[in-house]
């Protein structure tokens, strides 16, 4: 994923250039320029980048036309399907894993844009629905009622409205509840009970797309006019966003009750929501991507040169990223500290690999690390660390881009055909420093590697499963230092947490990834205003993760939509 | 669909456990529908292999029938005389706008249409030749699923696919039209149960009718339901709601072939979900074998692995990532690593040759003698992502429609033009273009 706000995006082309599309260019030994399509005219960039919601930034936004945007019809994702299932149905098997695998846009699955519904899928639905009913009604979990074989109707109307109203996450009109219960009478005539009759409505509402999708609709479709989304739509964007999965009921009795859109009574369940269990799906699914830590599963570190990672470790490694993002969940940490937390949780096997105390447990346990500032943080854990290497070394270019793109959004572009990839050592003495120093030689990749690679070689002490190291694998001491293009120099990974945390770009590139998940679709330049906005709003609250959700929740990108004129094709 | 597998009562092979199955019987095959469908079914399997091969060890010196095996291509020596080498085939479409090689290239590998640069809502390829065969033999309701898509990997879910292109054009060949990429199943014991659940041996005419009335009363709610929202919403949502009208027809037509019995063959026992690729790839190769051979689709493809893929071949001996080596730098070393991932993905296609060439037909004649088993890259040489000189081979004789064991070479010919000759073997009916530069049949396809 590659920001589509990069930088410049704190300077003028805020006014009036918002349809460009800025391609950051790696000129030569210059720090990469924003370069802007062929037809528009942006003055240079001031010498300095500028924090978000200063005065400057303020005044550009000020006069900037204003676009909220609009999400496509938006599928749930195998992720969100397991979790509506689990909410609705309390049915915990997860049908969802033997669904195609959905596509990822922007770097999240939930992009709307990509998520296609192939035949395939269709068939699956239709089985997991049988499949689900029969399980859910066998378990008596639609209710009391006895539907009477002389008049099942008033029974089955009241099964069939209140699952249908929490299975499209709405309320539910009569003449809707009319048809499903419609099916009692086809039933009827082939022969069997009214159960059958009920069973077939109940599986007709999972096949829906009510219930496939989370439809916002569109008073006028071919409209620009923003408008606001219903508080039934809005509590459905608010539940995907913090758990996702559907509304539970008080959720949706205060959308109902036409309450949800008042910013106090968002505040209010944003609050609640958070400290529900299944605000875990932020861990899952937004941290999951947004820090790599999905690739754990598939990382393969070389086994002769790494025999020391195993399953267990594995399996800690991923513990520990998403026990420390969850205590950024409801805790009173700043967002920005995911840079530099004093603080983790490791069982034995972990601390052991980390060269930490034993804690005393093959469970993780919550340690402080005062005194082992080497650990603090993103930057200190073996998942990222793994993620970012290749399985027989470390890549300090992946590590620089995973920074770049991933906190600073301000990643170079991908680099020209045939330069891909870095020659193994030929030399086994030479260092990675060295063969970095050699590749940075070329004219052609000089200019994007000035700006990755001190970020990555920064963090050369910890090798390809994360331990810490002196030595290089050739025996070479390593050498953490990195130069900036600006002439600052890294120090190793201490002096790298401290310039990322305190990079200017750093809270609206975070809201830029979180806003991308909330929304499930891609940011554009005409973003640009709102997301700087969302992220001075929340770190002006305090800088907390809640702070970030609920400035995002509380924005016009959260609560609004537009329809659009009538399609363009490419 | 969730009933436990039951064998029809048809079935008396012994020996489940082993994937054998009885040849279909004749009678059980579709009248042939007018003049395009040959009667004795032909089928096409596609087997696709991501970051290209090291070519020079690739391809054989001599043509004609005086070839050959190459170190890569050795294994392929049990069914030497059953293949087509077709060099010097070129497919320009997969020529991205900048970089993107990987995604262009496997966007366009069954499409040979240009994909428009995009990572957002406006993804655009082309309809792929698979699923033009795909919709004439489901026209002419050849069999119970018009064609099967298969993978090893489901992918990672995080960061970019490929500089910029979206990644619907990394993970799928199959493209149903210019926006619809179809999915495919990456679990085994899924795609077993989807091709042998669902059966009611010993079910009345009564019952089964029942069960289509009662499927096709659910398909007519949502369509409605579908049908209802469609004045409220914009053209990109019209477009997503269009997949779900494509899928609840597909739904629809399922629903008007359930039939009480299973199809006349012992599928013998579901695969596991094992994800070691040497496993996992012999029980989807086992999987399309089976499909063909109870006559349940005659259109497969197969991703070994998606565009782009870093997956580490820790049993080949060895260590980085099938995509780092791909782009070689001109190394010796990284040479070797590569060959020896081709060499591995030949077996894996000779495996599937051979399971072929091992299992009758109705006509009495083998699978392989009735199929066009299609392997090919998204690209030739890694490093410098070569759209030309693709490595191309083709197994079985089609029915008639190839003359195998030969190497034949072609200066820059389009592949489209092979896909046409495919699609016109399997019977497609007024095909004389295809793609953004397909003008016509592939010559020398036959002797």
């Amino acid at each position: 994923m590659t920001s589509r706000l990069r930088r410049g995006r704190s300077w003028r082309m805020l006014a009036g250039a918002g349809f460009a599309l800025l391609l950051a260019g790696c000129d030569g030994d210059s720090i990469p320029q924003a370069r802007v399509l062929p037809g528009e005219d942006l003055p240079a960039p001031p010498p300095e980048e500028t924090p978000p919601g200063n005065n400057q930034q303020q005044n550009e936004c000020k006069d900037a036309p204003r676009d909220v945007g609009r999400i496509t019809l938006h599928r749930l994702n195998r992720a969100e399907y397991d979790a509506t299932v689990r909410d609705l149905l309390g049915d915990t098997t997860q049908p969802a894993r033997d669904f195609p695998a959905d596509d990822h846009g922007y770097g999240f699955d939930n992009n709307a844009d990509v998520l296609s519904l192939s035949p395939l899928l269709m068939e699956k639905y239709s089985a997991a629905a049988e499949k689900l009913v029969e399980t859910a009604w066998a378990k008596g979990v639609f209710g009391s009622c006895a539907l009477s074989a002389e008049n099942p109707e008033p029974c089955a109307r009241d099964i069939l409205s209140r699952f249908a109203r929490r299975a499209w996450r709405r309320p539910v009109a009569k003449e809707e509840v009319d048809r499903l219960v419609g099916f009692l009478a086809l039933a009827k005539a082939r022969g069997d009970g009214p159960e059958m009759g009920v069973k077939l409505a109940l599986r007709s509402v999972l096949v829906s797309p009510h219930f496939l999708f989370r439809v916002e609709k569109d008073p006028d479709p071919n409209s620009t006019t923003p408008h606001r989304l219903t508080d039934v739509e809005l509590a459905s964007r608010l539940s995907y966003f913090l758990w996702s999965s559907m509304p539970d009921e008080t959720l949706l009795a205060t959308a109902e009750a036409g309450k949800l859109h008042q910013p106090e009574e968002l505040e209010a369940q944003v609050r609640r929501m958070l400290a529900d269990p299944k605000a875990n799906g932020l861990v899952e699914n937004f941290a999951g991507q947004w820090l790599y830590t999905r690739a754990l599963d598939s990382a393969e570190p070389d086994a002769t040169l790494y025999g020391a990672f195993n399953e267990d470790l594995r399996s800690a490694m991923r513990q520990e990223t998403q026990l420390v993002f969850h205590e950024f969940i409801t805790g009173e940490h700043k967002l920005k500290d995911l840079v530099d937390a004093p603080f983790t949780y490791v069982n034995d096997a972990l601390a052991t690999h980390y060269g930490l105390p034993k804690p005393g447990s093959s469970t993780p346990v919550r340690v402080d690390l005062t005194g082992h500032p080497e650990r603090a943080g993103i930057f200190g854990q073996g998942s990222l660390l793994t993620v970012t290497s290749n399985p027989d070394r470390t890549s300090p270019v992946q590590r620089g881009v995973w920074v770049l793109e991933q906190l600073l959004c301000s990643a170079p572009p991908p680099p020209p055909p045939n330069v891909e990839g870095l020659p193994p050592a030929v030399d086994p003495n030479q260092t990675m420093r060295e063969r970095m120093a050699q590749h940075r030689s070329q004219p052609a990749c000089q200019g994007c590697h000035r700006l990755m690679d001190p970020l990555g070689l920064a963090l050369e002490n910890y090798d390809a499963i994360g331990r810490w190291r002196m030595k290089e694998v050739s025996g070479a001491p390593v050498d953490p230092t990195g130069e900036l293009p600006d002439g600052t120099v890294l120090r190793g990974a201490d002096d790298m947490r401290r310039f990322v945390k305190q990079d200017p770009k750093l809270p609206a590139c975070l809201t830029e990834h979180l806003l991308t998940y909330a929304l499930g679709r891609g940011m554009r330049p005409e973003d640009a205003c709102a997301v700087s906005e969302i992220a001075a709003t929340a770190e002006a609250s305090g800088g907390r993760l809640s702070d970030y959700i609920l400035s995002i929740v509380l924005s016009d990108h959260f609560t609004q939509r537009r329809g659009e004129p009538e399609a363009q094709k490419p | 669909m969730s009933k436990k597998l039951q064998l029809s009562r048809r079935t008396f092979l012994r020996g489940a456990g082993t994937l054998m199955a009885l040849p279909v019987l004749e009678s059980m095959l579709p009248r042939a529908a007018g003049a395009a469908m040959p009667s004795t079914p032909r089928r096409l399997a596609v087997f696709y292999t991501p970051n290209g091969i090291h070519m020079p060890k690739w391809t054989p010196t001599g043509t004609g029938t005086n070839w050959e095996l190459t170190p890569t291509l050795q294994p392929l020596a049990p069914v030497k005389n059953d293949v087509l080498v077709l060099s010097g085939l070129a497919n320009d479409p997969g020529r991205p706008d900048g970089d993107g090689h990987h995604a262009a290239a496997t966007a366009a590998f069954l499409s040979c249409t240009k994909a428009f640069k995009t990572e957002g809502t406006d993804f655009r390829a082309g309809i792929s030749m698979d699923q033009v065969i795909a919709n004439h033999l489901a026209s002419a309701k050849a069999t119970r699923l018009a064609s099967l898509e298969l993978g090893n990997d489901a992918g990672k879910g995080i960061g970019n696919c490929d500089s910029g292109y979206a990644c619907p054009y990394a993970n799928n060949i199959a493209w149903a039209g210019p926006t619809t990429p179809v999915a495919k199943e990456t679990r085994p014991k899924a795609v077993f149960d989807r091709l042998f659940a669902g059966y009611d041996p010993g079910a009345t005419q009564a019952s089964v009718e029942k069960r289509k009335a009662y499927g096709k009363s659910i398909i007519d709610f949502v369509r409605d339901d579908a049908t209802a929202l469609k004045t409220q919403l914009g053209a990109s949502d019209l477009r997503k709601l269009d997949e779900y009208f494509t899928g609840v027809r597909d739904l629809e037509k399922q629903v008007e072939a359930i039939e009480a019995e299973g199809p006349s063959c012992n599928p013998g026992v579901a695969p596991g979900n094992d994800e070691d690729p040497r496993v996992k790839t012999k029980a989807m190769m086992d999987l399309i074998v089976l499909a063909f051979q109870c006559d349940l689709t005659r259109v497969a493809t197969f991703m070994l692995a998606n565009a782009r893929s870093l997956k580490v071949y820790g049993f080949l001996g060895l260590t980085g990532g099938h995509h780092t080596y791909s782009h070689h730098q001109m190394l010796q070393s990284n040479y070797d690593a590569l060959a020896t991932i081709d060499r591995w993905e030949v077996e894996q296609y000779a495996y599937l040759l051979q399971r072929l060439k091992g299992t009758k037909d109705v006509d009495g004649k083998t699978l392989l003698d009735n199929s066009m088993v299609y392997f090919s890259s998204e690209i030739a040489d890694g490093n410098s992502h070569e759209h030309k000189n693709l490595p191309v081979l083709i197994g079985g004789s089609g029915g008639g429609a190839l003359t195998p064991g030969r190497h034949v070479r072609y200066n820059a010919a389009p592949l489209a033009n092979l896909y046409i000759s495919l699609m016109q073997a399997m019977g497609v009916p007024g095909i004389s273009s295809f793609g953004d530069n397909g003008t016509g049949p592939l010559s020398g396809l036959k002797a």
